[in-house]
């Protein structure tokens, strides 16, 4: 192990040794993200790569792909189904990504103080995210139920003649999706919520207070502003959450009834395993990709702007 | 470093020893000798089938060793796809629907086994269903159809008649508006039927039933009276509405084997789980049987028209050449007596049904003797739910869509219907 260094004319060349000390450190440093490294490249990154060029042909697992240039992504304007998924897909982030956000710094501001039991009602709050994604669809499935679901039942007792299908109507099946999605991911944001709440100066508050500003007040000009680097990060974890949200919706309503909850991921799925047309299910992953990639570099710049 | 060399030196020789046992024991004594063929299977401490195929089959056949290659049920299309693209596929395996026959076959992942369908003679069911211009890619070794189970105590409670071989769709209505009246009136919780949430119980009977019917046309007319008449016996009462039973998560087993209703179409896989679950005492113990699927006219009282898939197996095109003739063997046991009637005697419905079939299979013990069970079993025109098309798969997504949107009471009949041609139309028949 040692021999090499032993070798090197130390005085003659101390410009080399340098240079073959920081060679060395930097190869350390290599080899200590390598297996990581790998995994990624060999489990994501490849797989990733390969999306890209499985899009331009008509692939089916079996024997080779056969190049069809653009053609997946010219029928997939035409595609109906594959209109109403994004439609939907759109419809569920549009309200799941600002319920979460405002749910989640409500319950993280409120559990941020020196209250009795407060760890409780913090680990209460977080049991959503850790628990079984088909336990969940199936307990919030009895809860939905028309007839007998205890939320209709409550719906009834605030005068409700009608309540809503939900799971089981095209109208209610999105609002429902939405709610259990909001309920499930918002104890994580709160997390990290109550994690940026920490790094809010006390001194800027107390100031704010002896300014004669109210609670509102110090909310929008200190508490805010404060928090804006994990409200930046929430953002985003939260948009690209939703625009592949998968699991939930296979689960609880298998995209139903008809094509109403619908979604990208879910229409890739269908494509792509159900179906075997691999092609087509990765020209429209590449969209929801692009979708992804669209938003969040949108989002990065609002963000340098406003920190500029 | 070199404390370790006793070590390593003890690994590569315990390597070198397993390896040479290892290749003496596999290696084959002449050209005649042992062969081990390995086969796909799924859920194997539930499912006693594979294991009892390959028993009977090496009683039989010694020199043959089948070894399984168990896959999880649910995904069991998506992995042994995968192991198949990849190279590493069993010699043999199961097609477990008929939906996904096409994509192996059209994939070319299976091999030429019309000499072993031939031989085969006509006795076994649904092995045409397996042949693709003329050239047979598998076998059949179970072909289950849909019936009519029925509760015979709650149909005494209730005083109506119990089912009869003749009955068509307008005496099954009477009999469940009667079931619902008699069964409230007896103080009784039932329900007169079960209607389970999946496609295939309205649309599996409309397409087998209707004279015309075909699922590639676009044309989904023909569905339109067995929805209407679901539809009509959801708002009777007389079964649980499709929103309770999805929203509730509702086993079909339970409400038939819990006695929650009186009738339920069902397929005859059911038959052998229910016998389980009244010895485990998971089901209640009552009175049952089963009848033909309820018909559209008197016109086919004479042999029923239902519905089913088969069950095949079929051998990998990338089998070893040694391997083959003993993979045909397996596959020429498996749709033919022997195997039919070790699996009747598990209360299986094999493809092949003779008399000595039909024998163990009522041998089963918790099995109906009624004469209308044994009618129903051994007498119908079953026709396959998914036609062999790569078309069918996407367009029974479209369907399945189409039956979710109907029976939630999301879009009216004839417009879902309507619907549906259209975008199998645009979607999938008239796109490449």
């Amino acid at each position: 192990m040692s021999t090499t260094t032993v070798g090197g004319p130390r005085n003659t060349a101390a410009d080399r040794t340098k240079r073959w000390y920081r060679a060395r450190r930097s190869l350390q440093g290599v080899s200590f993200v390598l297996p990581n490294f790998l995994g990624f490249g060999l489990l994501t990154l490849g797989p990733v790569v390969a999306l890209f060029y499985i899009s331009f042909t008509n692939w089916n697992v079996f024997g080779k792909a056969k190049w069809i240039g653009l053609d997946n992504f010219t029928r997939l304007l035409g595609d109906a189904s594959f209109h109403r998924a994004l439609l939907n897909t759109l419809y569920y982030s549009a309200f799941h990504i600002p319920l979460t956000l405002a749910l989640s710094l409500g319950l993280a501001l409120l559990l941020n103080r020196k209250l009795r039991g407060v760890q409780f009602f913090r680990t209460a709050a977080f049991f959503p995210y850790v628990t079984s994604i088909v336990a969940i669809a199936i307990a919030w499935n009895l809860l939905f139920s028309r007839d007998a679901g205890p939320i209709n039942q409550i719906l009834g007792l605030f005068g409700v003649d009608d309540p809503p299908g939900w799971t089981a109507s095209s109208t209610w099946a999105m609002p429902a999706v939405i709610i259990v999605g909001v309920w499930r991911e918002m104890g994580y944001y709160m997390l990290l919520f109550l994690a940026g709440l920490q790094t809010v100066p006390p001194e800027l508050h107390e100031a704010a207070r002896i300014d004669g500003a109210n609670a509102w007040q110090r909310f929008r000009n200190v508490t805010l502003p404060c928090l804006r680097p994990t409200t930046f990060f929430v953002t985003v974890m939260l948009t690209i959450g939703s625009f592949k949200v998968f699991d939930l919706i296979l689960v609880m309503t298998n995209g139903g009834p008809g094509q109403s909850t619908l979604v990208l991921s879910q229409y890739i799925y269908q494509k792509g395993l159900v179906e075997n047309r691999f092609g087509y299910a990765s020209a429209i992953s590449v969209v929801l990709f692009a979708l992804c990639m669209l938003v969040t570099v949108v989002q990065f710049a609002v963000n340098r702007r406003r920190n500029a | 470093m070199r404390h370790r060399h006793p070590q390593w030196t003890a690994i590569a020789a315990a390597v070198t020893a397993l390896t040479l046992t290892a290749c003496g024991s596999g290696e084959p004594a002449d050209t005649g000798g042992p062969v081990t063929l390995t086969m796909s299977a799924w859920s194997m401490k539930t499912t006693p089938e594979f294991q009892k195929l390959a028993e009977s089959f090496q009683a039989q056949h010694p020199d043959v060793k089948i070894q399984f290659k168990e896959y999880d049920a649910t995904n069991y299309d998506t992995q042994l796809t995968a192991d198949l693209a990849a190279g590493s596929g069993p010699d043999l395996y199961i097609l477990k629907n008929l939906k996904n026959f096409i994509t192996y076959q059209g994939g070319e992942q299976l091999l030429d086994v019309s000499d072993v369908a031939s031989g085969l003679g006509d006795k076994v069911n649904g092995i045409g269903n397996y042949k693709v211009d003329g050239v047979t890619y598998a076998v059949p070794y179970r072909q289950d159809s849909w019936y009519l189970y029925y509760n015979k105590d709650l149909f005494a409670a209730a005083g109506v008649t119990p089912p009869d071989e003749t009955w068509t769709w307008a005496e099954y209505e009477k009999a469940s508006a009667d079931l619902t009246a008699g069964l409230k009136a007896a103080g009784s919780p039932a329900k007169a039927a079960y209607q389970h949430t999946w496609q295939s119980t309205v649309q599996g009977l409309a397409l087998a039933q209707t004279k015309g019917a075909d699922l590639g046309s676009g044309d989904y007319g023909y569905l339109a009276p067995y929805y209407k008449r679901a539809l009509e016996q959801q708002q009777a009462g007389s079964q649980v509405d499709y929103g309770t039973a999805t929203t509730n998560t509702l086993q079909y087993q339970a409400q038939f084997g819990t006695q929650q209703a009186a009738m339920m179409l069902m397929g005859s896989w059911y038959v052998a789980t229910l016998i389980a679950q009244q010895k485990k005492g998971e089901a209640q113990a009552f009175q049952w049987g089963f009848a033909p699927a309820p018909q559209p006219d008197a016109g086919t009282k004479d042999k029923p028209i239902t519905f089913g898939d088969p069950t095949g197996v079929g051998v990998n095109a990338a089998i070893d050449e040694n391997k083959v003739a003993a993979a045909k063997k397996f596959l020429t046991f498996a749709a033919g007596e022997g195997a039919a009637t070790a699996l009747a005697g598990i209360g299986i419905t094999p493809a092949t049904l003779t008399d000595p079939v039909v024998q163990a299979y009522f041998g089963v013990q918790g099995m109906p003797a009624d004469e209308l069970s044994r009618f129903t079993f051994t007498t119908h025109d079953t026709r396959a739910e998914n036609p062999v098309s790569a078309q069918t798969a996407p367009l029974q997504n479209i369907l399945l869509e189409t039956h979710s949107a109907i029976m939630s009471g999301s879009t009216p009949v004839d417009e879902a219907l309507t619907k549906a041609g259209e975008r199998a139309r645009s979607e999938v028949l008239e796109s490449k």
